[in-house]
């Protein structure tokens, strides 16, 4: 019976595949007639789609609990050994699985979005009822012929049901040592979802472009999407910077490694296009901006995996290298990026706007916002592919490292900061100039603060801390006059409104207003924890063994010592070493303990390093080789605000959440507050 | 009132200002950090030079970080050369030839390399000029 799990779950996968063709052709040419029959039919048939891949994924999950070693990818990834929850995990631990997981999860957005298509249009008339059931119908078949093409890649070039006959082997090979840790419980299905959503948006916004038109109500329905594409982005990028700091034992948080700039540069796409669909909303221009953001965010997650999965990169992550897959993938790419152009470039006419603001206006700053987000987007891409391209045009070999982006990104991060601070304290559409000279005073003196805190480095004047600083504090200073803004304003409208019924900000607005500010104030604190670490870190290489002790930046820490731990999958030495107060060393203030392990299925050897976090530092100790009987190389860092870097993802991702949280019953206030926000310009206009 | 917001130009000119400026001091520093560091000991120089270079072995990884044994030699041997008086680009350069370009993670500015650090900068002014260009014409044709 355990044996036909496996084929059962490979039938399951072809017959979602023709459910995917037949759910896309019934809802293209019910959506082209009108045809709501049809329509309903292609909704029917997503479900079955959606349910068959549930199966079959839930087919391998069994296949792995199980240890069926017939089946080539759970004898290559796992070991009866392994605990259940890697098991479970290691069903995305690598390729053939993960691509399984995402299309999976493309069926799973695909059939919530289709059941919650009746609540969105419950209130319409009959026509903008028949218009959004075409509309649902574009996106699912888009969807769908995602969804077609992934599996059919799925089938012909990485099957994960493969098996291994009649050779059976008795025992797997170990999941990858690095990947068995919580970060690959989490860290992937984060990504893949964040790589989903902007598939939904891609989908979203090919049907407006097919359709020609790109009501209000559809840019409401985009807008959680796109929001719940950009939280699980960041949560997946800054989850994976989390676990390399705390696993790979390199002691750094972001490496420019290409798979790294492969979910990285989706995710500065994602935020220009979060934005991009702010001013969408607000001024109805735009529109164009916002879909082709859309239609690029999708391409680059494709030309990331692309990159991944294809082994023309070297890199930690990289999977199996199998030019045939990067044949497959680069094909699947060409098809849809060029099917999404052309429709782009036809039917773009049809949704161009003309709106009217001054060059000092939140739309200028907004739109320079997202330019420069995509410029940093794509001059990533460029420090990726560029060994690449050097390599194929016959130059020799180049590698672009660290140096390179930094150079190119910290700058333009600068830029984007100094947009994000004024952004929301200059109007829509034109801003007084009296409002103007005291931010650009604030600028002044927030440089010039920043400037004296980088003359107080260790390293003498850098221009990276200066950047930091500079941008950290005038993005707080910045938030804190929008928040006296916006409270200021609201005391004077409510003392107004027994006169003059201005309206109060309506609760949505101020659920996103307090979404925007705690997004921001997480970059903020991101940038002082990266700019800190970076400029301020203390460090010491050197040979210890028990007794010995080396003070460092207030502490003294002294090797207690050596132990050997060990656990299922591996041995290890263990190295404990104890901080002590530099003023007293009799004060224990925590334990440290660093690893080198040896894994038992395939004798490879990691570092694991210990960290002793704290709000204020993080001390990162890793042990090296051995250098003598009781000596070991071990390396100490103090690493000042280090975990500020991923407290400021956790604010952006906050953020996001609370912008996006539904509230029903706001929309109701929300419609309310359109009728009145005629009115209410009208009578700012006669006040000013 | 001040007059840099009131006319597009003026205002056009202090972003590109202000560009030019963060681009420029990027370069800057970057040429700054090249020049001899003659105050800081053999092993930090040493230190500073291994985390240019990457590992031969290990993946994306600087020297300084990599625990791969090539690794450790070659640290020693940059420590050795510093010893043996040489300067802090000779060193590099000797890497470079041993290794091939490969071994610098932060590549040479050069013909072949031109497009890779011209490239952003390239971008950022068409994208931001472009920009500001269209919505200056645009405010003129409603007036």
């Amino acid at each position: 019976m355990i044996n036909m799990i496996p084929e059962i779950g490979h039938i399951l996968l072809i017959m979602s595949t023709v459910f995917a063709l037949l759910s896309a052709a019934s809802h293209l040419i019910g959506s082209y007639q009108r045809n709501l029959y049809l329509i309903a039919f292609g909704n029917r048939l997503f479900y079955a789609l959606f349910f068959t891949l549930l199966t079959a994924l839930c087919s391998l999950v069994f296949s792995f609990i199980a240890d069926d070693f017939s089946v080539a990818y759970v004898a290559n990834h796992s070991n009866s050994q392994l605990a259940l929850g890697y098991k479970v995990a290691a069903v995305w631990g690598s390729h053939e699985g993960s691509m399984l997981f995402w299309v999976f999860a493309i069926a799973l957005w695909g059939a919530v979005i289709n059941w919650r298509q009746a609540t969105h249009s419950a209130k319409l008339d009959l026509e903008n009822l028949q218009a959004d059931k075409a509309y649902f119908g574009r996106v699912l078949a888009i969807l769908a012929l995602v969804i077609l093409g992934f599996n059919l890649f799925l089938l012909f070039t990485s099957n994960p049901f493969a098996r291994l006959l009649p050779n059976i082997p008795v025992e797997g090979r170990d999941l990858n040592p690095i990947l068995q840790d919580i970060g690959l419980i989490l860290h992937p299905p984060m990504l893949f979802l964040g790589y989903v959503g902007l598939t939904v948006c891609f989908a979203a916004a090919l049907a407006s472009l097919i359709g020609g038109k790109l009501p209000a109500r559809h840019l409401d329905y985009l807008r959680p999407w796109v929001l719940l594409a950009w939280i699980f982005l960041t949560g997946g990028n800054a989850f994976g910077s989390w676990w390399a700091y705390n696993e790979l034992g390199w002691g750094g948080w972001w490496f420019w490694d290409p798979v790294e700039n492969a979910s990285f540069i989706p995710w500065l796409v994602a935020t220009a296009l979060v934005h991009s669909l702010v001013l969408t909303r607000k001024t109805q221009g735009f529109t164009l901006t916002t879909l082709f953001l859309c239609l690029l965010a999708f391409s680059l997650s494709l030309l990331g995996s692309f990159l991944v999965r294809s082994g023309i990169v070297q890199s930690v992550h990289a999977f199996a290298a199998d030019p045939t897959r990067g044949m497959s993938i680069l094909s699947l790419l060409v098809i849809f990026v060029g099917a999404a152009l052309l429709i782009f470039a036809l039917k773009a006419n049809l949704l161009r706007r003309e709106i009217d603001f001054d060059l000092l206006s939140k739309e200028t700053l907004l739109l320079l916002g997202i330019v420069i987000l995509v410029v940093a987007a794509f001059s990533v891409l460029l420090g990726t592919f560029y060994p690449l391209i050097y390599e194929l045009l016959n130059l020799g070999t180049l590698s672009v490292g660290a140096p390179y982006f930094n150079a190119i990104f910290v700058p333009l991060t600068f830029l984007v900061v100094l947009l994000m601070g004024i952004a929301p304290l200059v109007e829509w559409q034109n801003t007084s100039k009296a409002q103007a000279v005291p931010i650009l005073l604030l600028g002044f003196g927030v440089l010039a603060i920043g400037f004296w805190v980088s003359l107080q480095a260790a390293s003498g004047s850098n221009l990276f801390l200066l950047l930091g600083t500079a941008a950290a504090l005038w993005l707080i200073v910045c938030l804190l006059l929008t928040l006296l803004v916006s409270l200021g304003v609201r005391k004077r409208t409510s003392a107004n409104q027994i006169t003059a019924k201005v309206p109060v900000k309506s609760r949505t607005s101020k659920q996103r207003f307090i979404g925007m500010m705690l997004a921001h104030l997480g970059v903020a604190i991101t940038i002082i924890g990266a700019s800190a670490v970076s400029n301020f870190e203390e460090e010491a290489l050197l040979r210890m063994g028990p007794g010995q002790g080396k003070p460092l930046a207030g502490y003294i820490l002294v090797y207690e010592s050596t132990e050997n731990v060990e656990t299922n999958s591996f041995t290890a030495i263990q190295a404990n070493i104890s901080i002590r107060d530099g003023a007293n060393d009799e004060v224990i203030l925590g334990y440290v303990r660093p690893q080198r392990q040896t894994f038992k299925s395939n004798a490879m050897e990691m570092s694991h390093a210990g960290i002793d976090h704290g709000f204020w530092r993080d001390i990162y100790v890793s042990m090296g080789l051995q250098l003598s009987d009781t000596e070991y190389l071990i390396r100490i860092s103090y690493k000042p605000l280090a975990t500020w870097i991923w407290l400021g993802a956790l604010f952006m991702m906050l953020g996001g959440a609370i912008a996006a949280w539904p509230i029903r019953q706001a929309r109701r206030v929300e419609e309310s507050e359109q009728l009145s926000t005629s009115s209410s310009s009208a009578r700012e206009a006669v006040t000013q | 009132m001040n007059p840099l917001f009131r006319s597009p130009y003026l205002c056009l000119l202090f972003w590109l200002l202000s560009l030019a400026l963060c681009f420029g001091g990027a370069t800057f520093l970057a040429t700054a950090q090249e020049g001899p560091n003659m105050g800081a000991s053999y092993q930090q120089q040493a230190i500073a030079i291994s985390k240019e270079l990457r590992c031969p072995m290990a993946t994306n990884q600087t020297l300084f970080e990599s625990q791969a044994p090539i690794a450790h030699e070659l640290k020693g041997q940059i420590f050795s050369l510093l010893e043996q008086g040489l300067k802090r680009d000779e060193v590099i350069d000797f890497m470079v030839q041993r290794y091939g370009e490969k071994i610098r993670y932060q590549p040479e500015f050069k013909t072949s390399t031109f497009a890779l650090w011209i490239g952003p900068l390239l971008l950022l002014i068409l994208g931001v000029g472009l920009c500001l260009v269209l919505i200056s014409r645009n405010k003129k044709s409603t007036y």
